[in-house]
């Protein structure tokens, strides 16, 4: 290749953003602009919140965010954060990027940087190491929860929040320091929760989402030859990136219920009719105090909102 | 390859200048990322990790665990510990020194360093030792060597920042030490056996004390065995049952080991304001260099990663064909070699980003190879020519060469080399103990 | 009056760095049992454990590098001080650690500053994260000068950086 794109992250070399997103990208690349573009992984160059200044300041070409690292950041990506919608997370971070380019994208939160692809992992969902039958048994457990959209969710069904860092996670379960944990299914084979969060509350749709970018260096990309870059632009970055990493989350999650499936003691107790019901209300009060907040940054969020599901309802 | 050589190169000519480790290592990894990158990347580099290091969550338990240690030894530990395991061993052959060995393990368990188990006990077991007529030599070489164990035997920093740097389980770590630990005691105390069978002069027998008195010196470790109780039964989760249901995970259980032994030493009276200033201060001095460091280290394993090493190792593997255990031994000879100018900490950054990929890439259990990596640090400690614990002995004690310790450390290095060997042909004394939890 | 700014611009910060470290471990200890106990944790332990530290390593790093007291290699002191090259060789060393600190200093600063742009926040605390880059930037300058005057005091004036260290 003419350019190896220098990509950090700040994942352990096994995880899916890894194997299967960045792997899925640099081949997405290689083959858009017939394998002058391509990237290398450099792992652990900095903890996530440092990586957009990586990025700005070009110490690597790419790398993943997480936005709820970065805690004031974002407004507008918590839009796709909450709970309710209806779909996997490749429809989800299809619906995700369209309705940045149509709405979130005025705010320009990743200003700075060039945006590659948005994305969210599967719907997210509680994880305990005691036995829960139903909505009710979370209250009082004391859970890791992120903050932003998972973290108001965590508050009105009356978890007791544990704030930990991610590689914290099992530790912390493991010695009875937390009952419970909040993330998307897919993470249950990475942080070992089939040892120690046996049980998988199931709420369809989630409790909340988590959201991702891919970014780029501006001035990496401006560097790049004038087709290449077109070539870019118009088979990989945006919708066709998104996508594919959303269908790798997914494929995370189908992953991960089979290795539960298997594994003797761990539980997935399916949500119930009534506590679906009994969410929705709690989802319905989310929904509003953040697309308040959305309105504030300027932002149509009800419009916004509305396309959300209405994309995800065609997907 | 070549790079990261220049690199390593560098570092040790800025070292041996008396430039601090964390500066060498930090400068060279700065210039380094920069012939890799750009001066803007390399400078924003360095500084998010100058920003995010001090603000890491899980190494808030590097000072709460120096500070455990420090406020146990105000209260007057190391003497009482080292007056009960006499009272059992002092009447043998060599028995003051085994009661060292004894003494540096139990106050292990309650100091995460090195360097601070052995300048503590030289205080207390050398004018002993001195009364009763032992060699310098045995002496000074038993402290030493015993003070090694403070980083095996947990708490201990270098199995934390280890579990940090590859995303260990610090819990497990720490439990994986416990039996190696009391490994090198019982391997030490033969080391201390065959000295003074091959010279009866270098270690007489003491007093015989009766089994009263006894049993009242035993009565006075009881603040060591609590809190090491405390820190290691609360990684087991112990407490958890009613009605107690107290839990906490290794991250806290270093807050709760430092604030049991400020309450231990409260209570005995031996705390004043100013002690307590003091040792603060002291902590945070400690804290801070390490901090330094890490920070340092991490600037400079970004250089060698970026500039490929950790790719290009793995790449000579394949093209040798060789096995995991011909890599596994290259490895250990090259911490050996390490081992005789670096000191723990230094040695422990600079290789571990580059091994640990290659070791568990290649089926070895990470827990297993930390507490290797552990054993040949102690190893280091001891090896001329720049060996700290010696250092450290010949600044506590004085008035004898490094020379005479050196030497009298020989057996006990060989006992360290025996300890390694059965490591690595039985795994399971390290992690039989974690497997359980 | 010189000398009391000296000996209050070293207790000043090691009280700050005492102070935070106290907290912290009575924080740890009060979090968890209010936990296990009363099922409340603290839940801004994680952001207060991350400010007290900041507070705690960037407070003393300029009484450590006052002090000479970083971490170093011994190693070659005999024959350095044999040829009287000891002074010269600190001297030197000072001043290299001091002035390679001022670029990332500054760049601690711009990051701050960049931060603040965004509007970013400690997640339960919600303290401005720029207010812990300022702080850190401040520190790191402080650290640099210390460097740099011990280094020239080592050259001009010897016996006063032994008195001030
Ligand atoms: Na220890
Ligand atoms: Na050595």
């Amino acid at each position: 290749a003419d350019t190896t794109l220098r990509i950090s992250t700040w994942l352990p070399p096994t995880h899916g953003i890894n194997t299967e997103i960045f792997a899925g990208l640099i081949g997405m690349m290689e083959e858009a602009t017939d394998g002058q573009v391509s990237g290398e992984l450099v792992f652990g160059l900095a903890p996530p919140p440092a990586q957009m200044d990586l990025i700005q300041d070009g110490a690597a070409d790419m790398a993943i965010i997480f936005h709820g690292y970065q805690p004031g950041r974002f407004i507008g990506t918590k839009l796709i954060e909450l709970p309710g919608y209806e779909g996997n997370a490749e429809a989800a971070s299809v619906a995700y990027w369209r309705v940045h380019t149509q709405h979130l994208g005025k705010l320009g939160e990743h200003r700075g940087v060039k945006l590659v692809a948005l994305n969210t992992h599967g719907p997210g969902q509680i994880h305990t190491s005691k036995d829960v039958a139903t909505l009710a048994d979370l209250n009082g457990l004391k859970t890791r929860i992120g903050g932003g959209v998972a973290g108001d969710v965590g508050a009105a069904l009356g978890l007791v929040g544990i704030n930990v860092p991610a590689p914290k996670v099992y530790e912390t379960l493991e010695s009875g320091a937390a009952d419970a944990v909040a993330m998307n299914v897919g993470e249950r084979v990475g942080f070992k929760l089939n040892e120690v969060a046996k049980n998988l509350y199931d709420m369809p749709g989630g409790l909340y989402r988590g959201s991702f970018a891919i970014i780029m260096s501006q001035e990496t990309f401006d560097s790049l030859p004038a087709d290449v870059q077109a070539a870019l632009d118009e088979k990989v970055f945006g919708e066709p990136a998104s996508r594919m990493a959303g269908a790798a989350w997914d494929k995370s999650d189908m992953i991960a219920y089979e290795a539960t499936r298997g594994t003797e003691g761990a539980k997935i107790v399916e949500a119930s009719a009534e506590d679906q019901a009994a969410f929705a209300a709690i989802a319905a009060e989310v929904t509003a105090k953040v697309l308040a907040e959305l309105d504030a940054a300027g932002v149509d969020a009800q419009a916004a909102y509305d396309m959300v599901k209405a994309e995800m309802a065609a997907n | 390859m070549t790079a990261s050589l220049i690199g390593f190169g560098a570092v040790l000519a800025l070292i041996l200048l008396r430039v601090p480790i964390a500066f060498a290592m930090g400068f060279v990894g700065m210039v380094g990322f920069m012939t890799e990158t750009s001066f803007r990347a390399s400078i924003s580099m360095v500084a998010r990790l100058i920003i995010d290091t001090s603000q890491d969550y899980g190494l808030s338990v590097v000072p709460l665990f120096i500070l455990m240690g420090l406020f146990v030894n105000k209260g007057g530990i190391s003497r009482e510990l080292y007056a009960a395991s006499n009272a059992f061993l002092g009447h043998l052959r060599g028995g003051l020194a085994m009661a060292t060995i004894v003494a540096c393990g139990g106050f292990a368990a309650i100091s995460g360093s090195s360097l601070a188990t052995a300048a503590t006990m030289a205080k207390v077991a050398m004018p002993e030792m001195r009364r009763f007529g032992y060699s310098d030599s045995l002496s000074t070489a038993s402290i030493a060597a015993g003070g090694t164990l403070g980083i095996l035997i947990p708490p201990s920093v270098i199995l934390v920042i280890y579990g940090l740097l590859t995303e260990t389980s610090i819990g497990k770590l720490f439990v994986a030490g416990i039996v190696p630990g009391m490994l090198g005691i019982l391997l030490y105390l033969c080391a201390v056996r065959w000295t003074v069978w091959r010279n009866p002069a270098a270690g007489p027998a003491g007093e015989r004390v009766p089994l009263r008195g006894r049993l009242a010196a035993l009565r006075e470790v009881w603040a060591v065995m609590l809190l090491f109780f405390l820190v290691i039964g609360g990684l087991y989760g112990l407490f958890d049952v009613p009605p107690l249901n107290i839990n906490f995970s290794p991250t806290e259980a270093a807050g709760m080991g430092a604030m049991g032994a400020f309450l231990i030493a409260l209570a005995r009276r031996r705390l004043t304001l100013k002690d307590t200033l003091e040792v603060l201060l002291e902590t945070s001095i400690t804290a801070a260099s390490l901090f330094a460091v890490l920070i340092g280290a991490w600037i400079f394993s970004n250089f060698v990663n970026i500039a490929g090493l950790p790719t290009a190792l793995s790449d000579l593997i394949t093209t040798y064909e060789l096995r995991p255990w011909q890599v596994m031994a290259v490895i250990l000879a090259i911490y050996i070699a390490l081992g005789c100018v670096f000191e723990s900490l230094s040695m422990l950054l600079l290789t571990v980003p580059i091994f640990f990929p290659l070791v568990t890439g290649l089926g070895y259990d990470p827990i297993w190879f930390g507490i290797v990596v552990v054993v040949v640090t102690e190893i280091s400690l001891i090896t001329p020519p720049v060996g700290l614990n010696v250092f450290v002995l010949k600044g506590v004690v004085g008035d004898v060469t490094t020379g005479t310790i050196f030497r009298g450390v020989t057996p006990f290095w060989m006992v360290d080399i025996i300890r390694l060997a059965l490591l690595l042909a039985v795994p399971a004394l390290a992690l039989y103990l974690p497997g359980q939890m | 009056m010189m000398k009391r700014v000296l000996s209050l611009s070293v207790w000043l910060p090691g009280l700050l760095a005492s102070a935070a470290l106290f907290v912290l471990m009575v924080m740890t200890f009060a979090d968890v049992l209010l936990r296990s106990i009363f099922n409340a944790p603290i839940e801004v332990a994680a952001d207060l454990t991350r400010l007290l530290m900041a507070v705690m390593v960037f407070s003393v790093m300029p009484v450590l590098s006052g002090r000479n007291a970083h971490v170093s290699v011994d190693l070659l002191d005999g024959p350095f001080h044999r040829l009287r090259l000891s002074r010269w060789r600190d001297a030197a060393v000072c001043l290299f650690c001091g002035i390679i600190l001022f670029w990332p200093a500054s760049r601690v600063y711009d990051l701050a500053e960049r931060s603040r742009s965004y509007g970013d926040v400690m997640e339960y605390l919600r303290l401005p994260l720029h207010y812990v880059g300022w702080f850190i930037a401040l520190l790191t300058l402080v650290t640099a000068v210390v460097l740099v005057v011990r280094g020239v005091l080592l050259l001009v004036a010897p016996r006063l950086a032994g008195s001030a260290s």
